[in-house]
């Protein structure tokens, strides 16, 4: 009966462990360091290229101000639907075509931009 | 939430105003993943409950039947009135009726309103409504109402059933398992097609499982009252031994609830599929999925019964420890798991909340704009064609707060639910370590749908 006593220390010392463990293997979401964002001023640059289902630069989550504009240049390999949720954007791709999408955050939240033959999706863009 | 695209992408169809129509039936927007300060406090919180709750809680079953504050008379008469009822069943059957021209009629397209009715008025809607009120779906189901009228109708007792019922929540695990599939795996889930068969699918079962089993169906084999009178336990509205209304916790509503058959499937369902959700939003999930060979149905359809599998198992494992720890033998464990299962209740009711709060308050505005025009006409029937959703709801700031908060509670009130149950039905001097296996496990849940809101 005692030893149980300690029961609830030693899961509090593994969860914090676990929670710790997950927190530094996550991305940290304050920073936009996703690779190939380029700023200039107010307006980011990303340059995404699709081959099959494999996307290039590998997903990853896109920081944008309020009031901020992410310029998207997506060439694909296939022609497809790019859409842009919640900024209702949406064009259609041309294969080898390179495609730009201007996107500007104006409601806080997290979209993602996906491409609909097959279902892919590029990244999310973190609006804040 | 995900839900897939529509075959008709309408941003394509020549008329339409790409700015003004989202391509996908619902859910277009989702939360900023949960500030690392936020994550942090909460689970610092849960654990600081959880071993506090070990060492000072009441050592005597304490929450009783007849507890809670009396609601005032005109109240309690309004809330019993058949007038009340009435009006709530006839709102229902209108809705009910708009949204079914709108399946058969409208148009294939995002304007479509009856994804958002399904997946968000019904679905979501339900289960916040059921965790204000009660369990608001006994009242208004129009299936319910449906076969009843049938019944009234062949002039015969509203109790005719052609068999006994006797697999208790069963078919309501299932059917809400069903239900989690659709919603976030199934492809072309917003598609017209597709709607109209599940909801095709969906009346059809009923009305076969009500015409064979008689009304006793609704009370426990429909997935949709199971969901809203499992949350609706949480409600502070609530009638006590005497059916009279009361004010009281979430937890005498929980606490009332006894094990049966079928329980432990059906939480685990109701707390796999949200853990899911989030889960799933993760981009390296996405990631791995979309490179990965094996077709992406398969995988999601694989990992969301995971989910549900791993909830089941988790709980089970917890139970056969404590029945272990308390000297009990071990086919013990499989009552005892019943017996704890409520109290996982409070739990998924904290993810739902948190996982739920944005696309309720957000999108269930969004809503009325898709109704006005049930057929695609543009016409403005309700006059809300021009709503632009008020966003004062959906700040990160309190989005993050809400979240936080909403699973430390659910937390708290799982580790009261869970005592209370624990040293009403071990032996007295096993109850405290008795308690701690199912602990641990509601630790590893909480913190795990922490983790989750927090992964970008
Ligand atoms: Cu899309």
């Amino acid at each position: 009966m005692r030893a149980f006593r300690a029961l609830p220390y030693a899961v509090c010392v593994l969860a914090l462990v676990v929670t710790g463990g997950c927190s530094s293997s996550s991305p940290d979401p304050g920073s936009s360091g996703a690779g190939g964002v380029v700023s200039t001023g107010s307006v980011k640059r990303l340059a995404v290229t699709i081959t099959g289902t494999t996307v290039t630069p590998a997903p990853a989550q896109v920081d944008l101000p309020l009031g901020s504009t992410l310029e998207l240049v997506v060439t694909s390999d296939h022609d497809d639907e790019l859409h842009a949720h919640g900024f209702d954007v949406e064009e259609a791709l041309k294969s080898g075509v390179p495609t730009t999408l201007r996107l500007t955050g104006k409601e806080p939240g997290s979209y993602e931009v996906e491409t609909h033959e097959p279902a892919l999706t590029l990244l999310t863009v973190a609006v804040r | 939430m995900a839900l897939t695209a529509p075959q008709l992408a309408p941003g394509l169809i020549p008329g339409l105003a790409p700015g003004l129509v989202p391509a996908h039936g619902v859910g277009s927007r989702g939360d900023l993943p949960l500030p690392f300060t936020a994550l942090v406090i909460a689970a610092v919180a849960a654990l600081v409950i959880s071993f506090v709750a070990i060492g000072t809680l009441w050592r005597e079953p304490r929450l009783r039947d007849t507890d809670g504050v009396l609601l005032p008379r005109p109240v309690a008469a309004l809330l019993d009135s058949r007038s009340l009822r009435a009006v709530a069943r006839a709102l229902a059957a209108v809705l009910t009726v708009w949204t079914l021209v709108a399946l058969v009629l409208g148009p294939d397209s995002a304007r479509n309103p009856v994804p958002h009715v399904v997946y968000v008025w019904l679905w979501v809607g339900l289960a916040f409504s059921s965790m204000l009120l009660g369990p608001v779906w006994r009242v208004i189901n129009p299936v319910r109402a449906l076969h009843a009228g049938l019944l009234r109708l062949a002039r015969v007792s509203p109790d005719l059933a052609a068999l006994p019922y006797r697999w208790g929540l069963w078919p309501a695990a299932l059917g809400l398992g069903t239900f989690t599939w659709v919603e976030l795996v199934a492809e072309n889930n917003t598609s017209l097609g597709f709607l109209q068969l599940l909801v095709g699918g969906f009346f059809a079962v009923s009305l076969l499982g009500s015409a064979v089993f008689g009304r006793t169906w609704f009370d426990h084999a429909d997935p949709f009252e199971a969901w809203s009178r499992l949350l609706g336990l949480l409600s502070p509205l609530g009638r006590r031994h005497d059916g009279r209304w009361v004010l009281r916790t979430p937890l005498h509503g929980v606490n009332g609830l006894r094990g049966q058959r079928g329980l432990v499937p059906t939480v685990a369902v109701m707390l796999g599929g949200t853990a899911y959700d989030g889960f799933s939003a993760n981009l390296s999930w996405s990631t791995f999925v979309q490179t990965s060979p094996v077709s992406s149905s398969l995988l999601k359809t694989a990992t969301l019964l995971t989910f549900f599998g791993l909830v089941a198992v988790t709980i089970w494992l917890a139970s056969v420890v404590s029945v272990r720890l308390s000297g009990e033998p071990f086919a013990r464990s499989f009552t005892f798991v019943s017996d704890i299962a409520p109290s996982l209740i409070p739990i998924a009711g904290g993810y739902v909340v948190a996982h739920y709060w944005s696309l309720w308050v957000y999108q269930g505005q969004y809503a009325w704009r898709l109704l006005t025009d049930p057929l695609g006409t543009g016409a403005d029937l309700l006059g809300t064609a021009g709503l632009v959703p008020n966003d004062a709801l959906i700040q990160p700031t309190l989005v993050a707060t809400i979240q936080a908060v909403s699973i430390v509670v659910g937390h708290l009130l799982g580790v009261l639910a869970a005592h209370e149950r624990a040293i009403t039905v071990l032996d007295r001097r096993a109850a405290v370590v008795g308690q701690v296996p199912l602990m641990v496990v509601m630790i590893l849940y909480t913190l795990g749908g922490l983790t989750i809101l927090f992964a970008p």
